[in-house]
């Protein structure tokens, strides 16, 4: 390994003005030629390799992490300028706090002094219109550290819709874990009680009745009044599949039952508990005239939820509970699956990191190259490699369709 | 000032605890790497004339994205080419021609072996249907004698449909006559089950187990499937949610560990060694949580199951350091 001393040389040569400027229009054109193609949406990187780098070419682990933190600035570029929305990096895993204290101290340090720099040149991020998330467990960071997050995140939370995630002080297993306990702690609170509903079921059953019954009852001043009434009521009574557009399948084929349990007169008042008091005259009731659909869902769920109705407290239903339910309470909740993964420096594990994310299609990419190393150059082929994949994926996809067709 | 003078500066300004420069001047140093701020309007508008120039310059990138990716395809081959001649000349010089001294042999030098092999397997689309299960349940058959051959006391087999778990019984009955083949009369004794599968199968009940079983290896075999992945945190998570409902549990009680002590217990422990035998690494819906500091083997272009990939998968985890907390 060449040290740090020797490799003045040939970096003097790469950095003469002619030199750097053939370059830089190189990567600029490699960029614009990139976002030709399909692009990862969400992009994550393991940077590995920092204390390994500064060892070889002895220098301060410190040091190493320092020039690291160039080579994610390079990478962002590139990324971002293809058009990857989210990047996500491990900065610190909670593991690492079991390192020396020395150089957790030393790492806290620098993170403070990189994120303060990545959002205090705003234009940084600005430009890529990008906004910092740290992604972690804050009940194991310092203060001050909680604090530069905080101002960091607070700076850019204007910036477009591109995202940079840092986790800091993470690890996936523990993502998981705060997934889990809050989904529980989410299906534990009890459902809002279903008493203050402005409709009364009795009173339904009797307007039903009275639309039905030539004789004139006590609503019929109001009925007179408008003429309207009879028609939104008549879809969902008689032909409920009429509405069944504007509701879900689920809705309208319930809706149906109820309705006929409603048209027998005896069970209605049994379910109905003495909340018609508070309620208005039947002139009120009809009076805001209410699109057909809106008292629907009402007494459609009050019918429902009657059984339950017995129990003082109701919760949802944990068999309601999925895989996405867990994904939307990981900390990268709402952001594009994870399409690319990449780790330096030729170790081939996770790591704690992005398991949860990690999951279908997203294609794992171990690298050789120490991570202050790692540039365009590296990052190229991965890149190309991905975008043949997906598009040969695609090939197949509309091949098989093809096929299929023919019928073969 | 060139870039070289610039990293200076910055290093030295980095070095100082950052107290050489002020804000404005690490702006300025910065400014040549970032690109140029957004436009206002008055400056945006000169470009929207040149709409050739746009449109030649966007043609230009579709060309060489398309030259790009023309060559690579030619690259892709050659590096397919490639790895299929060194796969076949690793299978040639690595044959284990069923005698289990020769594989004993192989991994002689060995400092480590995993105690928990994992491997990835896939039910084969096109020839799905009787061909696909038979070449899967030999692909298990082999994998798991060279196993007991080397001595790894578990295997976990990951194939995402799950179908091999129909099949358990049948499983065992090729796994050893497999093992027949290696060990003659003096085979190990061989479980198959799978995770929430009530009845599974134990070898040490079957007719031939009475033969020594200390003396010839005994080998577990775990057979998981994409349903053991996130569904099973999602189904201990509706457990979890139940019990906190009926107030046997505060939510306070979801720990790390009580997670890890469960999915361990009906799942599986995190493998050692995981082996990819795909082309590229994908998990394929692997189980998450277990993955955790495993490490990952994979042969780049690789097709099907093989002993010389089998072999350079222990070689390359005996060499890996492990250390914990990257």
């Amino acid at each position: 390994m060449p040290s740090m001393h020797l490799s003045q040389t040939r970096s003097w040569f790469l950095q003469s003005p002619p030199v750097e400027w053939a370059i830089s229009q190189v990567r600029e054109l490699l960029i614009g030629v990139l976002s030709q193609g399909p692009i990862p949406k969400h992009v994550a990187f393991v940077m590995d390799g920092n204390r390994r780098f500064a060892r070889h070419h002895g220098i301060e682990t410190i040091e190493g992490h320092s020039i690291g933190f160039e080579a994610l600035v390079r990478i962002l570029e590139v990324c971002y300028k293809t058009g990857v929305r989210v990047v996500t990096i491990y900065a610190f895993s909670i593991e690492n706090f079991k390192r020396s204290k020395y150089e957790v101290d030393a790492l806290m340090d620098m993170f403070k002094v990189k994120l303060a720099q990545l959002s205090q040149h705003s234009d940084l991020l600005q430009r890529y219109g990008a906004r910092i998330r740290v992604l972690g467990q804050r009940e194991l960071v310092k203060p001050d550290v909680l604090e530069a997050i905080d101002r960091a995140v607070e700076l850019t939370k204007d910036n477009g819709d591109a995202i940079l995630n840092i986790c800091f002080s993470y690890t996936s297993q523990d993502e998981m874990t705060s997934a889990i306990r809050d989904t529980v702690v989410e299906y534990s609170k009890p459902l809002p009680s279903n008493l203050p509903r402005p409709f009364s079921q009795s009173h339904i059953t009797h307007t039903i009745r009275s639309r039905h019954l030539p004789p004139p009852s006590s609503s019929q001043p109001s009925a007179a009044l408008e003429q309207p009434p009879p028609r939104p009521l008549s879809p969902f009574l008689e032909d409920p599949t009429a509405s069944s557009d504007t509701e879900d399948s689920l809705a309208s084929t319930s809706a149906s039952a109820s309705a006929s349990t409603t048209l027998h007169p005896s069970p209605a008042p049994s379910t109905t508990t003495s909340i018609d008091s508070p309620h208005p005259s039947s002139s009120d009731f009809r009076a805001p005239s209410v699109p057909s659909s809106k008292p629907f869902p009402t007494y459609l769920s009050s019918s429902a939820a009657s059984p339950s109705s017995t129990t003082p407290t109701t919760y949802p239903d944990p068999e309601s509970i999925t895989a996405h339910t867990l994904t939307a309470h990981m900390h990268t909740a709402g952001m594009p699956p994870l399409d690319l993964l990449v780790r330096t420096s030729g170790v081939e594990r996770l790591s704690d990191f992005m398991l949860w994310q990690c999951h279908e299609r997203t294609e794992i990419t171990f690298l050789k190259a120490l991570w202050p190393e790692f540039d365009l150059w590296n990052f190229l082929p991965v890149l190309v490699e991905w975008q043949w994949r997906r598009r040969r994926r695609e090939r197949e996809i509309g091949g098989g369709e093809q096929r299929e067709g023919k019928g073969e | 000032m060139s870039a070289w003078q610039t990293a200076q500066l910055y290093r030295q300004d980095a070095n100082s605890g950052h107290t050489l420069l002020t804000k404005e001047k690490r702006e300025e140093l910065l400014k040549p790497y970032i690109p140029p701020a957004p436009k206002s309007n008055a400056k945006r508008r000169p470009n929207k004339r040149q709409p050739l120039r746009d449109f030649l310059r966007s043609q230009i990138h579709l060309l060489i994205y398309n030259i790009m990716h023309a060559a690579f395809s030619l690259y892709i081959r050659l590096r397919q080419t490639y790895h299929v001649v060194l796969d076949r000349s690793f299978a040639i010089l690595y044959y284990h021609h069923r005698a289990p001294e020769l594989i004993r042999q192989d991994v002689q030098g060995l400092n480590r072996l995993p105690e928990h092999l994992s491997v990835i397997l896939e039910l084969k689309s096109e020839e799905r249907g009787q061909a696909g299960l038979e070449k899967l349940m030999d692909d298990v058959a082999e994998i798991s004698t060279w196993c007991t051959c080397v001595g790894i006391p578990m295997l976990s087999v990951y194939e995402k449909t799950g179908i091999l778990k129909a099949y358990i019984p049948t499983a065992h009955r090729i796994v050893t006559r497999k093992m027949h083949s290696y060990f003659g009369q003096r085979v190990p004794s061989v479980q198959i089950r799978a995770p929430h599968v009530p009845s599974f199968l134990n070898g040490d009940g079957s007719d031939e187990a009475d033969v020594s079983t200390s003396s010839s290896g005994y080998l577990s075999i775990l057979l998981i499937s994409a349903e053991d992945g996130r569904s099973t945190l999602v189904d201990l998570t509706k457990t979890l949610t139940e019990m906190s409902q009926r107030g046997k549990l505060s939510p306070n009680d979801v720990s790390l560990d009580l997670i890890d002590t469960e999915i361990t217990e009906s799942i599986m422990g995190e493998p050692d060694l995981l082996v990819l035998f795909g082309p590229h690494i994908a998990l394929q819906g692997y189980p998450p949580w277990q993955v955790r500091l495993t490490e990952i083997f994979h042969v780049p272009d690789n097709a099907g199951v093989g002993y010389q990939t089998f072999l350079r998968a222990l070689h390359s985890y005996a060499k890996a350091s492990m250390k914990f907390g990257r």
